[in-house]
């Protein structure tokens, strides 16, 4: 019994990180109806930057954070840029393998950059307590904290500000949008920028408690927000929510009674069973017509 | 031909399989990000048939592609009413099960003082049918080649068939296609078996070529290549995935200066053309404008 | 006040407009016949710069239209009910009117026409707080009406408000629309239902596969034998 409680809290907590992701990559979606395959790599390359600021400038984790968010953003614009403004409405589908395109590239150019399979990141807090018999870890509150009051955060800017009113109105109708007199071009690139920047928290967290990078972060951000978006519901912030947390308890459980060869698997059937039986994800609405109709991601 | 060249161009034939796979279920509208699933199941299957149970050839690849069919099929059916994104990620789940049990999977035999089979995630050794019954690696592009044309001069048959513009309907407007009196279930399981089967038979391909295969051959970045590939090459036609092949196995990975580079370079040049062209190089238009160009040549 | 010279729009090869010219009088209700597929639709967008045309101009009061953004046309005055209503599905009744206002600034101001608009469309205000996917056809486009209101403009565009609404439901449409031309709003409406038009129209446009091909008065609409034949005699046949 407290094996389960204790791996339930590690998969809280790990699934706070999933969270995090989940929320930024459900944003996009959201937003742009669209598959953003370079979510995690984008950040990967923020973190890169990080890792850049730490060993040349010696920046402590506040100022790795920083350079890791923005980089994280930067990146994410460009992509944006190159992958989904110029694409017509049609075009769902280029615009996905054009985001994978420059997955490829930015994978590479962290390489390039730095070579060594893995680099140091500079860790948050490495400090652990006690509560009863179980062990909690400070930077996983962190984390979990973090989630929290990121979620809260977006979805109090989408139902309480006039951004997140336009943001709902593309969401809901781009045409309709642009008939009332939302620079929709605007709120769609300041979404992005705000989705890179919660990406961005989230690698920054995962990387501090790892306390290394590697260029394989990319995509590991990509699967792990992927997962937990979908099993939440795509465009769902509390989806996002709960589904990164389920995601991350039950990797932590199988992890523990399964080994770790099973928890990945157990993850994937979760993620199968879920779009199976929930299409539209726990929190989602069943997918609307003219996804069904196959026409946009 | 030199080794390297021969080696480059049955790679490209054996991996036209999968793109081929991955554009056969976008036809139907079906976005998937798990061919290589079926590309794996085909590749044990048939590995196993020559290696462990000492099956020739022609059964063995037969063997993978049916494997591969029946699971695809058998995938199909769950996932029938998931559309989009929803489909893609489901097969990407899929595909990563898939891989997943063939990192546990043990079923070695001894073969002459040697264990030989699948073995977990040491993946599966010793597929040396092609040395042991001396076909040489140009008779074995051959053989490759020799059934991708026949592949393709089915999907150039499907294509002008009733089947073919079924396909492309339910890929328009699955709602329109039932509307319309179409079998719109039992195309798509159709659809997903007869592009597990292709997938499956390249994964066969694969098996004997390399000799070895290892479960994380078989990941994500595998899948994605695929669906891009006919994103790349056109969707217009068949020959489509297999240019988007040869841009990216061909072109840029034999052009050693590029080595660092290659991403940086593949990834921006197909970024740069999916804004021009968002149906890929050879789409519905250029495949038009080329039978345009080609016909009158023809008549006498 | 709205002038519109020359437009061509044109989707890929096809134009849709082939050089429209007319013009849309302040203070009156101007009306736009024509079959399906004439490009009534696509003159609308491009009036609200959703579309770009190739050639042409779109002028409001003299000041010229063409090229900037929707947003910016929104700013300036103009303002499109669109075919099909449009409303945003998952925001609540009282949240679409918020965003037809997005433009605007001055929260107070703002809350007092939502009331207003609540006052001429009673049903929206029984809904505030319904989410508009949920409205009948008829609410969605009081809604979709309510909502263009909300940025005050100068011309009001409407696009087929009729459509696929019952007869009943039509009549309020067009009270409306009469309402709110008495109470000084400039009206450009694009209508197959010519027999209502005719009610409270005061200028006819006929378009024709992407051109103007008529122009006139009620009574001089009335009184051409092929609009006649083609518009009220058919619609009379056909309903
Ligand atoms: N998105 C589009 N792409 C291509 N052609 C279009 C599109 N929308 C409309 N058209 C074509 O433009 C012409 C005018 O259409 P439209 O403006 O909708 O006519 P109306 O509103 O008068 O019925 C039609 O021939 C129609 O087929
Ligand atoms: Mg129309």
């Amino acid at each position: 019994m407290i094996d389960f409680l204790q791996n339930t809290i590690d998969g809280v907590m790990t699934g706070a990180s999933y969270a995090l992701l989940a929320l930024g990559f459900t944003l996009i979606f959201g937003v742009m109806r669209r598959l953003n395959l370079s979510y995690g790599p984008s950040i990967m390359v923020g973190a890169y930057l990080g890792t850049l600021a730490h060993l040349h400038l010696a920046a402590g984790p506040l100022g790795v954070a920083a350079v890791t968010v923005a980089g994280a953003v930067l990146a994410g614009l460009y992509v944006e840029r190159l992958c989904f403004a110029p694409m017509a409405a049609g075009a769902g589908i280029a615009a996905m393998v054009s985001s994978f395109a420059i997955w490829m590239q930015l994978e590479q150019a962290a390489i390039l950059v730095l070579p060594r399979h893995t680099y140091p990141f500079p860790p948050l807090a490495s400090a652990t307590a006690w509560l009863g018999p179980f062990l909690l870890r400070l930077d996983q509150l962190i984390m979990l904290a973090s989630a929290l009051v990121l979620a809260l955060g977006v979805q109090a800017l989408l139902y309480g500000t006039r951004f997140g009113l336009a943001l709902r109105a593309i969401i809901g109708n781009p045409t309709a949008a642009h008939l009332v007199g939302i620079d929709v071009r605007r709120a769609t690139v300041l979404a992005f920028a705000l989705a890179s920047a919660v990406g961005g928290v989230a690698g920054f967290l995962v990387l501090a408690s790892d306390a290394q990078v590697t260029p394989m972060f990319g995509m590991w951000a990509t699967m792990k927000g992927l997962i937990a978006m979908m099993i939440g519901g795509l465009g769902s912030i509390p989806g996002a929510l709960v589904g990164g947390l389920l995601l991350g308890v039950v990797e932590a459980q199988s992890q523990w009674y399964l080994g770790p060869q099973l928890r990945d698997l157990a993850a994937y059937v979760l993620l199968f069973a879920c779009l199976v039986w929930r299409p539209g994800g726990l929190f989602g609405a069943a997918p609307v017509r003219d996804l069904a109709r196959g026409r946009s991601l | 031909m030199d080794d390297y060249l021969v080696g480059v161009l049955s790679n490209i034939g054996v991996v036209s399989f999968v793109a081929l796979s991955a554009y056969l279920l976008l036809l139907t509208g079906a976005i998937s990000f798990g061919q290589q699933a079926f590309f794996a199941i085909g590749a044990y299957a048939a590995g196993v048939a020559t290696a462990l149970w000492g099956w020739p050839l022609a059964a063995a690849l037969a063997l993978g592609a049916a494997v591969s069919a029946a699971a695809a099929a058998a995938v199909g059916l769950p996932t029938l009413r998931l559309h989009g994104l929803y489909f893609a990620v489901a097969t990407l789940a899929f595909a990563e099960m898939v891989r997943l049990l063939f990192e546990l999977a043990r079923y070695q035999v001894e073969i002459d003082g040697e264990l030989v089979g699948p073995n977990g995630a040491d993946g599966f050794r010793g597929i040396r049918y092609i040395f042991e019954h001396d076909l040489g690696p140009l008779q074995f592009l051959a053989l490759i080649y020799g059934l991708l044309a026949a592949v393709l001069i089915g999907f150039m048959l499907m294509e002008r068939s009733r089947l073919g513009v079924a396909l492309r309907m339910v890929g328009e407007d699955e709602v329109l296609a039932s509307l319309n009196g179409i079998a719109v279930a039992r195309l798509k399981i159709l659809a997903a078996g007869l592009a597990g089967a292709l997938a499956g038979l390249g994964g066969g391909l694969y098996a004997h070529l390399t000799t070895y295969v290892e479960p994380r051959m078989f990941d994500v970045m595998l899948g994605v290549h695929s669906l891009a590939y006919g994103l790349i090459g056109g969707l217009g036609t068949a020959f489509g995935p297999l240019v988007g092949v040869l841009i990216d196995i061909g072109l840029l990975e034999s052009i050693r200066p590029l080595a660092g580079y290659r991403m940086i370079v593949f990834g921006g040049l197909v970024a740069l053309l999916l804004i021009a062209r968002p149906r890929g190089l050879l789409d519905e238009a250029a495949v038009h404008w080329l039978q345009r160009a080609w016909r009158p040549r023809r008549r006498p | 006040m709205l002038d519109v010279a020359d437009l061509v729009t044109a989707y890929g090869k096809i134009e849709a407009l082939k050089g429209v010219s007319l013009r849309v009088e302040s203070g009156r209700i101007t009306c736009l016949l024509g079959p399906n597929g004439a490009g009534k639709t696509t003159l609308m967008m491009t009036i609200a710069g959703i579309l770009q045309p190739r050639r042409g101009t779109v002028r409001l009061d003299g000041q010229e239209l063409t090229g900037l953004t929707p947003a910016r046309i929104v700013a300036q005055g103009v303002a499109l009910v669109p075919e099909n209503r449009l409303v945003f599905p998952q925001m609540s009744v009282h949240e679409n009117l918020l965003a037809g206002a997005y433009q605007r600034r001055g929260r107070g101001e703002i809350a007092s026409d939502v009331e207003r608009m609540y006052a001429r469309f009673p049903r929206l205000q029984e809904r505030r707080a319904q989410l508009a996917g949920t409205l009948s056809g008829g609410e969605q486009q009081m809604l979709a009406v309510a909502r263009a209101l909300m940025s005050r403009p100068r011309v009001l565009l409407m696009d087929e408000p009729s459509l696929g609404l019952a007869p009943l439901v039509v009549a309020e449409i067009f009270r409306i629309v009469g309402e709110l031309n008495r109470d000084g709003t400039t009206i450009f409406l694009v209508e197959q239902n010519a027999h209502m038009a005719l009610q409270v129209a005061h200028h006819f446009y006929l378009m024709e596969q992407g051109r103007v091909t008529f122009s006139g008065t009620p009574g001089e609409l009335a009184e051409d034998e092929v609009v006649q034949r083609a518009y009220l005699g058919a619609r009379r046949a056909a309903g």
